[in-house]
């Protein structure tokens, strides 16, 4: 239903993007992997419009959405939790949550119920409801984040990076989260430097180098692919590998 | 000094030191939004208090004139917005807070050539008989300037903390792009600032013609006033704001009953002192504020 054709973007002059094609279908999860700058996160900034694109078109369904502000295209369900969360930290949980809801503009009983939808999948954040969500840990900021883009009811998800900065049982718990919210029949594209669990997750993954799609296959293979394998897994996921390579 | 003499000082500072509180709130709700320093903010108290006293010239009843003229002022608050401020968003803010310097000057030339050059009074809201409390002898505009100001106070804080609209502004003001990625649109948030900035600066320009008169000069000295009232308060902190004009309002009228002389000569020079010593010795302010270091 996400459908990227031909996307060339970049910063200034420089061209990061050369001509990605990338499909999201209905309840599909969708990982791009590569290193670090590879144009992981620019892709993904392109489609929620952060960044506009030079050429190339990205619908959602059968509007195409490359033009439209970023607030519109939130509004229209495609829905981003970016890098580093972005919570609104003096805000409490609740306020976080209904902020998320914005486009949404439910009032009452319907706002209501909405937050109970995400308690239950976040019981912790109900505890924690008129804290300020920068007193939160980690963990509970990306349950938090999760939640936030969740108040908006997206037609797509649009993940930056969410094992960032977390211990890895949390990263496991977050991951359960994420396959629990798919196999309701939510879509996402998913950018993850952890390479192996994000494929394990995936239907279907990308494999991002230098700005092109160098890989395309389901999840399963390129988990199975020797090329991946030695480049994307190392002995600790792909993360500490890239930066191995950059020092 | 008596403590009855005291009442009748920390009650004309109340008085002062509402329009104050009301102008530094004027700029916090534009700073929070965009990170500008308007330095037209005190104009709209200057065109607020003009606004009202032809439409009751020209026979409208205080109310209505009151509530004309606010209505007069977010008009003109959202045309500044919309074609001085919005055109150079990508200059940069400094750019933006020059153009607010020059439009202080062009509201002022412009009140000018409407109003003249004369300072113009405006009735009373209830009457001239001072009212007896604790002793003391209080104007009857006293009251309603502090009570008004209360109210719009109270009011706003609901809006900010109560409403969607009131908490995406905020959210606007921690991190414009993760409140973009919600749907909530920064511009009309920006839009929405300097309406409201403009509204409540111009009803405190209503509420202190009465006590001071008005003149097309009057706002600046106001405006300069609610900016040191502003950072007393601690830049960026609204409840900040209102303590730091009050507390401005209050050490401004102290000063002309202690100072040698007990002259209001030195009353304007008093602001200005406050606000140097707030910047040598506590930058962020009596209520913390935000740390200021985006530039």
């Amino acid at each position: 239903m996400l459908k990227l054709q031909g996307i060339r973007a970049g910063y200034g002059r420089i061209e990061v993007l050369h001509g990605i094609e990338c499909t999201v279908g209905d309840g599909e999860i969708v990982t791009v992997v590569g290193a670090n700058g590879a144009g992981k996160s620019t892709l993904l900034k392109t489609v929620s419009g952060i960044l506009g694109i030079w050429s190339g078109t990205i619908e959602l369904g059968s509007t195409a959405i490359h033009k439209k502000s970023v607030e519109r295209i939130a509004s229209l369900g495609v829905v981003q939790i970016p890098e580093g969360r972005q919570l609104f930290g003096p805000l409490t949980v609740e306020e976080n949550l209904e902020l998320g809801g914005y486009a949404k503009r439910r009032s009452g009983r319907k706002a209501h119920a909405k937050l109970e939808e995400v308690y239950e999948l976040f019981p912790r954040l109900r505890e924690r409801r008129r804290q300020q969500a920068g007193t939160l840990s980690g963990g509970e900021q990306q349950m938090l984040a999760i939640g936030r883009a969740l108040m908006a009811e997206p037609r797509v998800l649009l993940l930056d990076e969410p094992s960032m900065g977390l211990a890895p049982l949390i990263v496991k718990e977050i991951f359960t989260i994420l396959g629990e919210l798919n196999q309701r029949g939510l879509g996402m594209l998913l950018v993850e430097q952890d390479a192996r669990l994000a494929l394990s997750l995936a239907h279907r993954g990308l494999v991002l180098e230098r700005g092109t799609v160098v890989l395309e296959d389901t999840g399963q293979a390129l988990l199975n692919n020797p090329d991946v394998q030695a480049i994307y897994f190392g002995q600790h996921g792909g993360r500490r590998d890239s930066r191995t390579e950059s020092a | 000094m008596t403590f009855e003499q005291l009442l009748q000082y920390v009650a004309s500072g109340l008085t002062n030191g509402s329009i104050y509180a009301l102008t530094a709130l004027g700029f916090t709700l534009i700073y929070n939004a965009t990170d500008i320093i308007n330095f037209a903010q005190g104009e709209f108290v200057m065109l607020g208090g003009l606004s009202a006293v032809s439409l009751h010239e020209a026979g409208a009843p205080l109310p209505v004139a009151f509530a004309g003229a606010v209505l007069t002022v977010t008009v003109v608050g959202i045309l500044f917005e919309l074609l001085a401020i919005r055109p150079l968003l990508r200059s940069g803010v400094l750019t933006q807070i020059i153009v607010t310097v020059g439009a202080s000057l062009a509201f002022r030339t412009g009140a000018l050539m409407i109003w003249g050059r004369d300072a113009r009074p405006l009735p009373s809201f209830s009457g001239e008989t001072p009212v007896r409390l604790l002793g003391a002898t209080f104007n009857r505009q006293t009251i309603w300037v502090f009570g008004l100001t209360l109210v719009i106070v109270v009011a706003l804080q609901l809006f900010y903390r109560r409403t969607l609209t009131g908490k995406a502004v905020r959210a606007c003001s921690i991190n414009p792009m993760a409140a973009r990625l919600m749907g909530v649109s920064y511009s009309r948030v920006v839009l929405l600032s300097f309406a409201v900035s403009a509204a409540i600066s111009a009803a405190g320009g209503v509420m202190i013609t009465p006590a001071s008169f008005m003149s097309y000069a009057s706002g600046s000295l106001i405006g300069l006033k609610g900016f040191a009232a502003a950072i007393l308060g601690g830049l960026g902190n609204p409840l900040g704001a209102v303590i730091g004009g009050l507390l401005l309002g209050i050490i401004e009228a102290l000063s002309v009953g202690l100072l040698p002389g007990g002259s209001s000569g030195y009353k304007d020079g008093v602001a200005f002192l406050i606000l140097v010593l707030v910047l040598f010795a506590r930058p962020q302010g009596l209520m913390g504020g935000r740390i200021v270091d985006k530039a």
